[in-house]
C-alpha cells in the first residue's frame, strides 16, 4: 500500500464532560430521603443530635455560672448548670501546676520559642530544613530546660548545660537572622563570611563559615545569659498542661529515633542485636504503661549507683520514651517491610553503605508510608501521658482532681474533666488534621 | 587473538575486564549456575541471552555482588571478588547496573536520583553534582524532566533516568538486566538508542537482553545460556545466524 492509499487520521476534538448541576436541596433529597426507611433514619438521627446538643449547651453555656466564690454559691445560682467559676479560679494551676505565678512568663516564652524554632519549616525557601528539625531535637531541650529550671550561669547551671544553652540560643538567633535575610533576598550570614573564610581554609568553606558565625553568636549569647539571673524552679513544682506537654513532646520526639534504632535492630542479622531489640520491644509492648512507669520509678534507682538517684521527671521521661519507642519500632518495621528489595539493590549498586541506604532511601519511604500509623501513635502517646498523675506528678489530670479537694470547690469533678476533654480534643484533632495534610502534600507529586 | 577462539575476549583492547572462572551457584539445593567460565574484555559489548530461568540474571547479579556464589572465582580488573561479603566498595565503584524494573528512588526527583551518589559518596558539591547529572540527562534526552518524580514518567523515560543514575557514578563496566523487557514496544527503541550510544563511547557492557537487533548491531560477542550453563559463545553473526547447537537454534526460532 502506498502513502496515498492510507486514510489520514484526524483526532476527534476534545470536549468537556457534561456538568452535573445539582443544587444542595436536590442532593440532600437524593441521599437522605430517597425512601421511607432512609427518611425515618435521617429524621431520628437529627432529633437525637438536637437533643444531645441542646442538653449539653444548656449545661455548658446557657445555665452555666461563670462568676462565683465557692461551689455552694454556684449551686445556689443555677443548680443544673456547669460551674465554670471553679475552673477559672484554678486555671493557672491547670496550666502551670505549682509553678510560681511571677515566673510563669518563662514557661510561656519557652513554649513560644519552641514553636518559633519550627516556624521556618513552613517556608519552602529556607535551606537545610532537616538541620532545623535536628537542632530542635538536640539543642532546644537545653535552652528549654534553662528557661524552665532557671538558675544562674556558673552557679546552679552546670558547665555542659551552659555551653549547650548558649549554642542553642546562638543557633536560634542565627536561624532567624538567616530567615530575615532570605526573605529580604540577601545571601545568608554564613555565605557572607565565606569570602573571609575562603582565605583561611581551602576545603569546606561553607561549613566553616556557618560554624564561625554560629560560634560567634553563641559566645555573645553566653555572655548575655551569664549576666541574667532566673529564679530556680525545681522540677517538682512543674505541673499542669505544661508538664503534660513536656512529657508528651519528649515521648513523641524521642519515639522516632528510638523506634528507628529498635526496628533496625530487630531486622539486624547480628543475633545479639536482633534478640536484644526483639526482647525489649516485646517486653515493653506486653506490659501496660502504668507498669512501665512504676517499674521506672521503683526499679531504676535500684540499678543506678546510690546517690545518683534521678528526679521523678527524668525517670518518667525514660519510661515513656522506652514505651513510645517500642510501639514506634513496630510501626516503622511495618513500613520497612513494604519497601521492595529492588530499592536496597539499587542503593547497593550505587555503592551506598548500610546507614546511607537506610537514611536516604529506605527510611524516608518507609516513614511516608507509615504517616497515618505514626500519627495514631503520637495521639495515643499524648493521651497516655495523663497516666503519670498516678505516680504523683502534678500533670493536668492530678491538678483537675485537686480542684475537687479544694475546700471551696469540693466535689467539682465534671467541669475540669470537660475542659480537659475539650483541650485534648483540640490538640489531637489538630494533629490528625496535620497528618492528613502532610499525607496529601507528600502524595501530590507521586501519582 | 582470533575470533575463532570463543572463550577469548573480542574487545577492542585485549585486557580482560571481567574474568569468570568455573562459577557455581546454588539456591538451596537448586544448581543455578554450573561451571560458568567467561572472560569479558575491556570495552567489549557482551550480550547474554537464553530462555527464562536459564540463570542470566543470576550470573549478572553475581558479578555485582547482589548474589553470593559458592564455587569458582570472579576477577574484575584483576581484583578477585570476595565470595560472600555483600558490599564491596571497589565493585560498586567499577560497575553500574540497570534493572528490568528501573528501581528508581520514588521519593526523589529525577535530578536527585542522579546526584545522590555524587554528593554523598563522591563528595561533590551541590553545583558540581548538578552539572554532571544534567549533562547525563541531556545525553539521554530527558533534561527537561529533571524536576519530576519517577512516578510521573513513562517507563522508557524512567529507564533512561536509571541509566543516567548509574553513569553518574562514572563506572568502568555497565551491567544491564533486561532493561527493555518491562517496556512497551514504542519505548524500547528510545532506551536501546541510549545503549547503542553508550556502546559507541567504549564502555564495557554486559547486557542480558532478547533484543536481537541490538545484539547484531553492537555486540562483540553473544552468549547463549541454558539451565545455568553457557551453551555457545561467539560473535553475533556466528551465534545468531549459524548456531552450532540445536537448543540455540530452537530458542532463536522462538524469539525472532
Ligand atoms: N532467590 C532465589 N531463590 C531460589 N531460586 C531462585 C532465586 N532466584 C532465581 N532462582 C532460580 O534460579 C534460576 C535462574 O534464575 P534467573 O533469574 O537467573 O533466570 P533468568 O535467566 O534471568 O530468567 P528470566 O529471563 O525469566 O529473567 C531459575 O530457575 C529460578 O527459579
Ligand atoms: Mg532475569
Amino acid at each position: 500500500m502506498s502513502e496515498q492509499d492510507l486514510k489520514h487520521f484526524v483526532p476527534t476534538p476534545p470536549r468537556l464532560p457534561a456538568r452535573n448541576e445539582q443544587n444542595l436541596r436536590h442532593r440532600i433529597q437524593k441521599q437522605c430521603f430517597n425512601n421511607i426507611g432512609n427518611s425515618l433514619l435521617t429524621i431520628s438521627v437529627l432529633v437525637l443530635i438536637y437533643y444531645v446538643a441542646k442538653s449539653f449547651l444548656d449545661w455548658a453555656v446557657f445555665n452555666a455560672v461563670w462568676d462565683a466564690a465557692t461551689r455552694r454559691e454556684c449551686l445556689d445560682i443555677s443548680p443544673d448548670g456547669a460551674c465554670w467559676a471553679g475552673v477559672i479560679d484554678w486555671f493557672n494551676g491547670l496550666i502551670y501546676g505549682r509553678y510560681p505565678d511571677e515566673e510563669q512568663w518563662r514557661v510561656n516564652s519557652g513554649v513560644v520559642m519552641a514553636l518559633l524554632w519550627l516556624l521556618p519549616l513552613m517556608s519552602q525557601r529556607i535551606a537545610y530544613r532537616n538541620s532545623i528539625l535536628i537542632s530542635w531535637i538536640t539543642l532546644y531541650p537545653f535552652l528549654g530546660a534553662y528557661m524552665f529550671l532557671g538558675g544562674t550561669f556558673g552557679q546552679d547551671v552546670g558547665i555542659i548545660h551552659m555551653v549547650f544553652t548558649s549554642l542553642a540560643a546562638g543557633y536560634f538567633i542565627l536561624l532567624y537572622l538567616n530567615w530575615v535575610l532570605c526573605a529580604a533576598g540577601q545571601s545568608s550570614l554564613p555565605e557572607m563570611v565565606t569570602p573571609l573564610t575562603s582565605k583561611l581554609f581551602r576545603r569546606g568553606q561553607h561549613m566553616t563559615g556557618f560554624l564561625l558565625v554560629w560560634g560567634f553568636l553563641s559566645i555573645l549569647c553566653g555572655v548575655v545569659l551569664a549576666q541574667m539571673h532566673l529564679e530556680p524552679v525545681p522540677v517538682d513544682h512543674w505541673g499542669g498542661l505544661f508538664l503534660t506537654l513536656i512529657i508528651a513532646s519528649f515521648a513523641i520526639t524521642m519515639s522516632i529515633p528510638v523506634g528507628i534504632l529498635l526496628a533496625l535492630g530487630r531486622r539486624s542479622k547480628l543475633p545479639v542485636i536482633h534478640w536484644l531489640s526483639m526482647m525489649l520491644i516485646e517486653l515493653v509492648r506486653a506490659v501496660p504503661l502504668i507498669t512501665v512507669l512504676f517499674m521506672a520509678v521503683t526499679l531504676l534507682p535500684i540499678f543506678l549507683p546510690s546517690g545518683a538517684e534521678p528526679d521523678k521527671l527524668s525517670q518518667v521521661l525514660f519510661a515513656v520514651c522506652l514505651f513510645a519507642g517500642a510501639y514506634m519500632a513496630e510501626n516503622i518495621r511495618g513500613g520497612l517491610q513494604a519497601i521492595p528489595d529492588g530499592q536496597y539493590e539499587a542503593a547497593q549498586t550505587l555503592g551506598l553503605g548500610y546507614w546511607l541506604t537506610m537514611g536516604l532511601i529506605i527510611l524516608p519511604q518507609a516513614m511516608r508510608l507509615m504517616i497515618p500509623n505514626i500519627m495514631t501513635s503520637f495521639i495515643s502517646m499524648l493521651k497516655d501521658t495523663t497516666l503519670v498523675s498516678i505516680i504523683g506528678l502534678f500533670d493536668i489530670m492530678l491538678m483537675a482532681r485537686n480542684i475537687s479537694n479544694d475546700k471551696n470547690w469540693i466535689g467539682l469533678h465534671t467541669e475540669p474533666l470537660a475542659l480537659i476533654s475539650i483541650l485534648f480534643f483540640v490538640m489531637c484533632y489538630g494533629m490528625s488534621q496535620y497528618s492528613l495534610n502532610l499525607e496529601k502534600r507528600l502524595k501530590a507529586h507521586r501519582s | 587473538m582470533t575470533l575463532s577462539d570463543p572463550q577469548a575476549p573480542a574487545g577492542k583492547l585485549s585486557r580482560p575486564a571481567i574474568e569468570i572462572d568455573n562459577l557455581n551457584k546454588w539456591f538451596g539445593s537448586y544448581h543455578a549456575l554450573r561451571d560458568v567460565s567467561l572472560t569479558v574484555g575491556e570495552q567489549e559489548i557482551m550480550v547474554v541471552c537464553g530462555p527464562s530461568g536459564s540463570g542470566k540474571s543470576t550470573l549478572i547479579r553475581c558479578l555485582n555482588h547482589l548474589e553470593e556464589y559458592q564455587e569458582g572465582r570472579i576477577c574484575v580488573f584483576g581484583q578477585e571478588l570476595a565470595r560472600d561479603q555483600k558490599s564491596d566498595r571497589f565493585i560498586h565503584q567499577t560497575m553500574g547496573m540497570v534493572f528490568q524494573n528501573f528501581n528508581l528512588f520514588p521519593h526523589l526527583t529525577v535530578l536527585q536520583n542522579c546526584t545522590l551518589g555524587l554528593t554523598w559518596l563522591r563528595k561533590k558539591t551541590e553545583n558540581e553534582a548538578r552539572d554532571i547529572a544534567m549533562g547525563l540527562l541531556e545525553r539521554v534526552g530527558i533534561e527537561h524532566l529533571a524536576d519530576r518524580f519517577p512516578g510521573q514518567l513513562s517507563g522508557g523515560q524512567q529507564q533512561r533516568v536509571a541509566i543516567s543514575r548509574s553513569l553518574a557514578m562514572d563506572p568502568k563496566i555497565m551491567l544491564f538486566d533486561e532493561p527493555t523487557s518491562a517496556l512497551d514496544p514504542e519505548m524500547v527503541k528510545e532506551v536501546l538508542d541510549v545503549m547503542v550510544k553508550l556502546a559507541e563511547t567504549g564502555m564495557t557492557m554486559v547486557c542480558v537482553t532478547h533484543e536481537m537487533q541490538f545484539a547484531r548491531q553492537v555486540a562483540d560477542r553473544v552468549v547463549f545460556m541454558q539451565d545455568g550453563e553457557i551453551v555457545e559463545v561467539g560473535p553475533p553473526e556466528q551465534v545468531l545466524l549459524h548456531p552450532q547447537w540445536d537448543r540455540t537454534r530452537e530458542f532463536l526460532d522462538h524469539i525472532l
